[in-house]
This record gives C-alpha cells, sequence and structure tokens, in this order.
C-alpha cells in the first residue's frame, strides 16, 4: 500500500494541523497566539489530576483533563488581564506557567514515586502510533483506527468555523460592532478557547506541546503575508497545513527523525518562502511594486 | 495570485513524487525471507539484540534500533526504525513495560515477542511503592533468569524457519549453558568483595535483579528508569548512607546522566568508579577488553556481564 507508513503519518499530521491552523488564524487576528502555548502547558495539571482519580495512563479522561486545564488557564488569563493593570501578555505568561508548575508539584504530591509519569511526554510528542494501529476498513482503505479521533476534531472544527464564521471573524475585527449587533464577545471568546483546547490538547498527543504552537501560528502568519481577505486566509492556513504535513514527514524521513519536528521545519520555510515572496506583504513584491511606483 | 496557487500546486506534487528510503541500509541483503533470503529480525535493546545474533548466528538479518548509550525507557523510533519494524518478520524486544512508548507500539504488531515472558512472575521483583503493578524489567541483572528469554526466541526461530531448527536449538542450550557458567563465574568474582562493602550506589534504580542474585544491597539516585527524579530528600539520605556504610565507590552508567552521581560522590565524599557500568545496555559491538589475562566483547551481553562484575569487584574489593 502507498500510503503505508508515511503516507498515514503525513494524514495525521494533516488532521492535527488543519484544526490549529484554522483556529490559528483568528488568534493571530485577535493578537492571541500564544494562548495555544498557554493552554497545552497547562494541560500537565489537568492529566495528573485526573490521572490521580482513574490510575490508567492511556484512559480518554486525561484528555478530558487537560482539556478542562486549557478552558481554566483561558479564564485566568482572561480575569487576570481584566481586573488588573497586567496586560494579556503578561497575563498569559503568569498563568500557563504557574499552571505547569502547579502540574511539577502535583506530580510528586499526588503520584509521589508511585508512577512514572514524566512531563516529557506532555512536551515531546508522536505521531509514529498511527503506523501500528489496527486498521479499519473505511472507503475501500485499510485505514488505521487511531487516525478517526483527530480527523474527527479536524472536520468538527471545520464545521464549526464554516457556521460561526461570521460571528467569529465579526467579533475578531471589531468586538464593539459584534456586540453592538446582539452577539456577545465574551461567549465568542470561550467558545473559541474550549474548540481550542480540545484542539490542542488532542494534537499535542501527536506534536507535542512546545511544537503545538508552531501548528497554531505558522499557518495563519503564513497566510498573513499572502493575503488580506479573510477567507482566502483561512483556505491558505489549510493549504499551508496540508503542504507541511506532507513536506515535513520527507523531511523528517531525510534526517532520520522526529515528524513533529520535520512538520514544523517545513512549515517554517514556507512562512519565509512567504516572507520573501508572499503577493500581499512579500519583501520581493514590495520591491518590484516600488521600482513600478517610481517608474510610473 | 495564480502564479502563487501554481507554485503550491508543483511543490506538492514534487513531495508526493519522492521515494521512500530504501530497505538496502537495513538489511544486509535485498532478498526477502519469503524468496528464499535470511530471516529478518527486528531486535529493541542491545542485551536482546546479542540474544538474537548468538542464538539466530549467520541464519538470521538482525537490526538493533537502539544503539549503546542509548536509554530504552525513552526511546523513541526512528524513520529507518519503523521501516525495520514494517519490514521484519520477527520482532523481538525485551518487554516488562523497558520500552515505555515503544513497547506500546509493537504490543500492536504481529510477529512482535517480549523475550522476559519466558520468565515466570514469581521471579520478578515487583517494586512494592509502585502504583501500578508494574515489575521491575532489568531482569539481565542475574544471567540465570535472562537463560529463561533463551528459550522465547528458540521457539520463534523454530517456528519461523523449520529448516535451520536443529541450529537454533543447539545455539539456545549452548547459550543457556554459558549463561549458568556467567553466573557462578560473577558469584566466585564475587567473593573477593568483603560481605560489608557488598553495597552497588549507582544512578538509576537497574540492579535490583543483580542485588537478589549476588547478595549485593543497591542504592540508586533516580527511580525504575533515568530521569524519573528523586528529590533532594532522597539525595540527602544517599549521601548519609554512604557515609554511614563507609563505601569506598559508587558507579556512573553508560546510558544515564553521571551529574547527579559524581554531585553525590563530592558531597559523600566517596571515589566515583572510573568504569561507567552498562545498565540498560551493552557497551559497543567489537570493543575488546581484558581483565585478568581475559578477553571479552564489552558489546555482547556475556562481555557487559563480565565488565560490570570486574568493574564492582575492582571498586569494593
Amino acid at each position: 500500500m502507498v500510503l503505508d507508513p508515511w503516507g498515514w503519518m503525513m494524514m495525521m499530521c494533516f488532521f492535527v494541523a488543519l484544526p490549529c491552523a484554522l483556529l490559528g488564524a483568528y488568534l493571530i487576528l485577535r493578537r492571541m497566539s500564544l494562548v495555544g502555548d498557554a493552554i497545552s502547558h497547562s494541560a500537565l495539571p489537568g492529566i495528573v489530576v485526573a490521572f490521580a482519580f482513574v490510575g490508567d495512563l492511556s484512559s480518554p479522561w486525561l484528555l478530558v483533563g487537560a482539556a478542562v486545564a486549557g478552558v481554566l488557564v483561558t479564564f485566568l488569563i482572561e480575569q487576570i488581564h481584566r481586573r488588573t493593570r497586567i496586560k494579556q501578555d503578561s497575563a498569559i505568561g503568569i498563568a500557563f506557567t504557574s499552571l505547569f508548575a502547579l502540574g511539577l508539584v502535583l506530580i510528586r504530591v499526588l503520584l509521589g514515586d508511585k508512577v512514572h509519569l514524566h512531563q516529557d511526554s506532555v512536551l515531546e510528542g508522536n505521531v509514529s502510533h498511527v503506523t501500528y494501529a489496527k486498521t479499519v476498513r473505511f472507503l475501500g482503505l485499510d485505514v488505521p483506527d487511531s487516525l478517526f479521533p483527530a480527523a474527527i476534531v479536524a472536520v468538527v472544527t471545520v464545521a464549526l468555523i464554516i457556521v460561526f464564521y461570521r460571528i467569529l471573524t465579526l467579533s475578531s475585527f471589531d468586538a464593539g460592532l459584534a456586540a453592538s449587533l446582539g452577539y456577545s464577545p465574551g461567549v465568542v471568546h470561550y467558545a473559541l478557547m474550549a474548540v481550542l483546547s480540545v484542539v490542542v490538547v488532542s494534537a499535542f498527543e501527536a506534536v507535542g506541546a512546545i511544537l503545538v504552537i508552531a501548528l497554531l501560528i505558522l499557518p495563519g502568519a503564513t497566510a498573513y503575508l499572502c493575503t488580506h481577505r479573510m477567507k482566502l486566509m483561512l483556505f491558505l492556513s489549510a493549504v499551508h497545513a496540508l503542504i507541511s504535513s506532507i513536506a515535513g514527514i520527507y523531511i523528517s524521513v531525510w534526517f532520520n527523525g522526529k515528524a513533529s519536528a520535520g512538520v514544523v521545519i517545513a512549515g517554517t520555510l514556507l512562512f519565509l518562502l512567504a516572507w520573501m515572496i508572499g503577493p500581499a506583504d512579500g519583501v520581493l513584491v514590495k520591491a518590484i511594486q516600488r521600482r513600478r511606483h517610481l517608474l510610473d | 495570485m495564480k502564479i502563487c496557487f501554481c507554485l503550491l500546486g508543483l511543490i506538492l506534487l514534487s513531495l508526493i513524487g519522492c521515494n521512500n528510503n530504501s530497505l538496502d541500509e537495513i538489511w544486509e541483503s535485498t532478498e526477502t525471507f519469503e524468496s528464499g533470503g535470511k530471516m529478518r529480525v527486528a531486535t529493541t535493546t542491545t542485551i536482546v539484540r546479542d540474544l538474537v545474533r548468538v542464538i539466530g548466528g549467520d541464519e538470521v538479518d538482525v537490526f538493533g534500533l537502539m544503539g549503546e548509550g542509548i536509554d530504552p525507557h525513552s526511546y523513541i523510533e526512528r524513520p529507518t526504525d519503523m521501516i525495520a519494524l514494517k519490514s521484519a518478520d520477527v520482532i523481538f524486544y525485551s518487554g516488562l513495560h523497558l520500552e515505555e512508548k515503544l513497547q506500546e507500539n509493537l504490543e500492536k504488531l504481529d510477529d512482535s515477542y517480549a523475550v522476559t515472558a519466558g520468565i515466570a512472575k514469581s521471579e520478578l521483583i515487583i517494586p512494592e511503592d509502585k502504583y501500578e503493578a508494574y515489575a521491575d524489567p532489568h531482569v539481565w541483572g542475574d544471567p540465570e533468569l535472562w537463560g529463561h528469554t533463551i528459550k522465547v526466541v528458540v521457539d520463534v526461530l523454530v517456528a519461523k524457519d523449520a529448516k535451520n531448527a536443529d541450529l537454533y536449538k543447539a545455539r539456545g542450550v549452548t547459550h543457556l549453558a554459558e549463561m549458568l557458567e556467567l553466573k557462578s563465574w560473577a558469584k566466585n568474582r564475587l567473593s573477593e568483595v568483603p560481605v560489608e562493602h557488598r553495597i552497588l550506589v549507582t544512578s538509576h534504580d537497574a540492579f535490583m535483579y543483580y542485588a537478589k542474585a549476588f547478595g549485593f544491597e543497591v542504592k540508586a539516585i533516580d527511580g525504575l528508569a533515568p530521569g524519573d527524579k528523586g528529590g533532594p530528600k532522597k539525595v540527602k539520605e544517599l549521601v548519609n548512607f554512604i557515609q554511614e556504610k563507609k563505601l569506598k565507590m559508587i558507579f556512573p552508567e553508560s546510558a544515564a546522566n553521571s551529574k547527579g552521581i559524581s554531585a553525590i560522590a563530592k558531597d559523600a565524599g566517596v571515589a566515583v568508579s572510573a568504569h561507567e557500568l552498562f545498565a540498560d545496555a551493552t557497551g559497543k559491538l567489537g570493543v575488546m577488553e581484558s581483565v585478568d589475562g581475559e578477553t571479552y566483547d564489552v558489546g555482547s551481553y556475556i562481555g557487559m556481564i563480565k565488565h560490570n562484575i570486574n568493574a564492582i569487584v575492582e571498586g569494593l574489593k
């Protein structure tokens, strides 16, 4: 089978990268890019507490705990920067580092020496498990079953963004106007954060808490340099996710290392490309325009 | 804009058109087992690799995922490893959760076997303070116990490759005898260490079976896996313990960071052995070591145990 194993890993990366890319585009517009970082790091205490209850490292409740912690950290950030003079960037720094530290303390206090739950298991991810998963017959192909949760998260996120496109875009560009039209920016904010938590948590299993932030920011940032239209920006973000997933696996095979690192390197290269030759803000494009302007 | 899309399309197409890694880098011969080539066996740790190499001999093509100096607890497979695992006819891993994440993946594959399945549950050490009933995976500390893994490898190889069955069986019998001989050699050698000095302090808890087999007491800075850090309290207890017992030497490990052990040695005023012990991996294959006129390859299991025992005897006697 042609798709085996790299094809499945590419698809896995894409299903992880796609929802991150779309949500990331909105995060960039809202100047909240680092919230993704905050969510992914604060997942640790959520995982530890959930583990203390269920006592099983492979339980899905661990992801639920992580997602709850993710929503909690966005709530904390919001409260700190609303109720004090502290700005949002500092609030992010305070909220997630303290929750991550709390996670480290909880590992010791709740679990002690009893279990080998290491913070590295949250910081580093792995997509190779699709290679070993049991396969399910789907659309005439033997599809690894571990691909489905990621695919479902991706499809649901895309659907939500299509359905709430108007509200999301409006409140991202002009919260005041959105409020005057009867949409509550607070509800939109927390709904976006809740979806983001689920997406980030399901992504860091694959790429880890550090590299997930690249999946959130790079596509949107790259698209932002290529276009000034929202719909096109979302589309280009998705294209970025697709190319970096495919190219990333090839890069990782080439240097014989981790897939997640390859995907991020590919994404960064695309960003550099957009920076240089992006149709909207590319350095070269601008230089040409300037020259044309002078010639005229 | 259109040019941009065309460019993207081109990049995409060129990427999909790339070729995969070839199998030549992994296996000796390009011929598969089905088409008359050697059986392809993938192994995880160097200790398992040596086991299969000894029993399989020239009749099998062995690929080891992990090199020397690799910590099997935190190993994540590289792309070449995935190709090796996919194209292997048989996979042997150590098991008992030694390979942690990798083991979870290996368990899902057909034709993958944990060599430690050959060891009876009653022989395993289950640390009392563990959350889950995970047994200590470092069973190779006792050569006699490790000898039980031979049967697993022999049975699988015989079932897969009946035409060489006699060879595998004969090598299994010889290797088992070597294990028993190794244990009595080690016991004999360790008798040079005075009973009150039979205490081994190392980086991580990998020597429990060794301790049980040879009447040693073991203490480690880390828990069962490197990175399973003890807090400051544990370090202080260890320093006190070393001073109380008037230990002469403590030991670093090849696949673990020796910083911790050096710091403790400094605090406790005890020497650090110049010889790193091989805990979770053998030494480099082909590196010969001579002690008391006896030469062995530290890349083999027997050589690894001899190296450890010689280092311990030299340091503590």
